[in-house]
């Protein structure tokens, strides 16, 4: 999962095309791997390797919007960057509203593609690390017992072991304890990041 | 003595009265001649009745003689009468033989008073008494006329008349008319001359009875002039009844009638003619006032059409358009007939007036609809043809483009691979004749439909294509003038291409006159032989779209010889100058 290089997935019917934006891509730096059809793509899209993908909005089969569709219901998001013959308003609106990273004409300027590219495999680096750490906070958090994720409901709205105890009608001493289990299990020093790591954790469940 | 008074009197009274009746239709109505001709007939016999009582009842030769003579005077009104009534009402007869009929008679009148006592006698000597009808009459005796024999010839020729107008009406079809007016009038004609003659020469015991005869003719035609009222009363049944359709038929439809009298230059209309066309019910219409409510540009045409219609006799059947005080816009379609006076001169117009507006309005739409629907599948072929082509040459174009570029880049390298570099040089000429076909199959999807020559008669083509643009003037109230030679050489060409020129040509013209207010808009279709060409020239009178254009002609130059020199590469089968 981590380390591993990104890959720009290119999705094209027409293998002349493929070929030659693969190339440019490839003369550019970038690691890359051809598809000639939606389906071809959506059989190994191997979504744990990083990049992105560029795909032909017009295709016989399974079109542009259906291989973003497709992936959208993976809800592993890998950023798209469509390409087209033509652009229309409606198909490009459609397009965008899904998500789409970018909308090029397949004449788009060189720059035009690769800074869609750049910017399509940094926001998925930037997602990855993101899903990668909700992930490890939720894992940590799954740790807790019932009781003890009761009791850090309480601690970090600020109440004393008393109050607690009185609470949820135990004892203080078993309180204490817990407060320690909890600390441990999420390797914290002290109740202030404890604290912290609870808001970041709730912060990234909310969003 | 009783029986005569009795039966002669009523004889008289009879035809007195018949007599008064058709008299007082002829005074009513002075065209009528054969209701004259048929009271002075009727009053004849009535008066020859007279002579007869009078002779029957005669104490002297001499009274005798005078009663004979007079009877000539009623006898000759009779056959006049008679000879005119069968030409006039039978519409039979030679003129030729009514003249000799009627001249024969006149003499034998003046004979009847220049020549011996009478036509008869030339001396009545005695009188004896004969027994008739249970009493007693006076007959003459005494010494004949040597001229007795005209007056049997001029009853021969009324005979032949007779005979030669039944058998006309015979012919004609009337066999009912013939068998009982000319049928009877011969019968009756020829017993009273034979029972007239046997009785005054003595070889029977009578008297003379010409009335009784006569009257049997009278009665015939009486009958027949009876059949004709009651005809007329049915055909007047008839008319109410049609009358009454009519006014439904104005009352339901939008429908005008009117009469134009030309004497007194003057429109009489329906009331709901006046509605239609804008009058009051008390106004005065004369035809000027009438041209008044038309559209300013149909006045000069409807003239035109009237005068052509009363020139030819035709009938006038036109649409044209109404402005009503109110600034209203009626379209009314218009039949009518001009009527003639027995000298040929043109005496009334009468029609009606059809109110169309609903109709037109519902044309135009309609036109207005398929115009916007023509439009908008010339915009979305053109449209669905320019996307298609730009998908299609961009996918070898971005091939070309991403190659050239990546090219550039594996160059950048101190030790670039020229192998790969190759590779895309020989991908580059791949794609670049990838776009040359789609360009081929564009140009060939383009031109799909082949020409087909053939004789084309541009005079009716013209005119084809006139019809279809008329709507789309009318609607932007452009007047299309057409100066099209009926005798214009047949041409070769390919009709469609040559249609869609003129149509184009016709379209832009009247888009030229879109934004002009100035002048009335105009645009005049022309068309000339010229050298071995024929020249259909499209004018109007618009100021164009650039300020220096003042007007515009657009030609389409068509000739059959040089075209098939000049095969089918040319788009177009006709060379058209724009302005």
């Amino acid at each position: 999962m981590n380390g591993t290089a990104p890959i720009v997935r290119i999705v094209d019917d027409d293998a002349s095309f493929l070929t030659a934006v693969a190339r440019l891509l490839r003369a550019s730096g970038f690691a890359v791997k051809t598809f000639a059809s939606a389906a071809e793509f959506l059989a190994r899209p191997e979504l744990d390797i990083p990049g992105c993908v560029l795909v032909d909005l017009q295709m016989p089969g399974l079109s542009g919007l259906d291989l973003q569709e497709a992936l959208a219901r993976e809800g592993e998001p890998l950023p798209v960057i469509f390409l087209t013959g033509q652009g229309d308003i409606p198909t490009s609106v459609k397009a965008m509203r899904q998500g789409a990273e970018d909308f090029l004409t397949k004449r788009a300027s060189k720059e035009a593609l690769l800074e869609a590219v750049n910017r399509a495999i940094q926001r998925d680096a930037r997602e990855r690390t993101e899903h990668g750490r909700i992930k490890s906070l939720k894992d940590l958090f799954n740790t807790l017992r019932p009781r003890e994720y009761e009791v850090l409901q309480h601690v970090v709205q600020g109440k004393l072991n008393k109050q607690i105890a009185s609470n949820l009608g135990i004892h203080e001493r078993t309180v204490k304890l817990h407060r320690t289990a909890i600390k441990t299990k999420l390797h914290v020093d002290s109740t202030a990041e404890l604290t912290k790591l609870w808001l970041e954790f709730d912060g990234m469940q909310g969003s | 003595m009783h029986l005569v008074l009795i039966i002669w009197s009523m004889v008289a009274s009879a035809c007195l009265t018949l007599a008064a009746m058709h008299l007082l239709v002829w005074w009513k109505r002075r065209t009528a001649w054969a209701n004259l001709l048929f009271s002075l007939a009727a009053i004849a016999t009535a008066a020859m009745g007279g002579c007869e009582v009078w002779m029957m009842q005669a104490e002297t030769p001499a009274q005798f003689a005078t009663a004979l003579r007079w009877i000539h005077v009623p006898i000759w009104v009779v056959i006049v009468a008679l000879t005119g009534f069968v030409l006039i009402y039978l519409q039979a007869g030679r003129l030729w033989l009514a003249w000799i009929v009627i001249t024969l008679r006149t003499c034998v009148l003046l004979l009847n008073f220049l020549v011996g006592q009478n036509l008869y006698f030339l001396e009545l000597t005695n009188l004896r008494t004969i027994p008739f009808l249970g009493g007693t009459v006076s007959a003459p005796e005494g010494i004949l006329n040597p001229i007795l024999y005209t007056g049997l010839v001029s009853m021969v020729a009324s005979w032949i008349f007779l005979a030669d107008a039944t058998r006309t009406v015979w012919r004609r079809g009337d066999r009912r008319q013939a068998m009982v007016v000319g049928g009877s009038c011969i019968f009756f004609a020829l017993t009273s001359t034979i029972q007239g003659s046997l009785a005054i020469q003595q070889i029977i015991n009578q008297p003379v009875m010409l009335s009784l005869f006569f009257m049997g003719i009278i009665a015939a035609m009486a009958s027949e002039m009876a059949r004709t009222t009651v005809q007329a009363s049915q055909l007047s049944d008839d008319l109410s009844k049609n009358e009454t359709w009519l006014d439904l038929t104005a009352d339901s439809n939008d429908v005008g009638f009117w009469l134009w009298n030309f004497k007194t230059n003057l429109i009489w209309a329906t009331e709901r003619s006046r509605q239609l066309y804008g009058f009051s019910t008390d106004e005065q219409i004369s035809f000027e006032a009438f041209l008044s409510r038309l559209h300013p540009d149909d006045r000069d045409w409807v003239i035109q059409a009237s005068q052509k219609s009363l020139h030819e006799g035709a009938d006038f059947r036109y649409d044209y358009r109404v402005v009503l005080p109110d600034g209203r816009l009626r379209w009314f379609r218009v039949l009518a007939k001009p009527f003639f006076g027995p000298s040929g001169a043109s005496e009334r117009m009468s029609g009606i007036s059809i109110d169309i507006t609903l109709q037109k309005q519902m044309e135009m739409e309609l036109q207005q609809k398929r115009n916007e629907l023509t439009h908008v599948c010339r915009v979305t072929t053109m449209g669905q043809l320019a996307s298609t082509l730009a998908h299609e040459l961009n996918q070898p174009l971005g091939a070309i483009l991403r190659n050239a570029e990546a090219a550039e880049l594996f160059l950048q390298n101190p030790s670039p691979d020229l192998d790969e570099v190759r590779a895309i040089l020989a991908d580059i000429r791949k794609d670049d004749q990838r776009a040359g076909k789609v360009i081929d199959r564009m140009r060939a999807m383009m031109k799909q439909r082949q020409a087909e020559r053939s004789r084309l008669d541009l005079t009716f083509m013209t005119r084809e294509v006139i019809t279809l643009v008329k709507s789309d003037a009318e609607k932007r109230q452009v007047r299309l003038a057409v100066d099209i030679p009926l005798t214009l050489p047949p041409v070769h060409g390919d009709r469609v291409q040559l249609q869609q020129v003129l149509i184009n040509l016709l379209l832009n013209a009247l888009d030229a006159l879109d934004s002009n207010h100035r002048v009335k808009p105009l645009v005049t279709v022309a068309a000339k032989t010229a050298d071995a060409a024929v020249e259909i020239a499209v004018s109007d009178n618009g100021t164009g779209h650039l300020p220096h254009h003042h007007r515009g002609t657009r030609r389409a130059v068509v000739g059959g010889n040089q075209w098939s020199r000049r095969g089918n590469l040319h788009p177009l089968p006709a060379d058209c100058e724009g302005r």
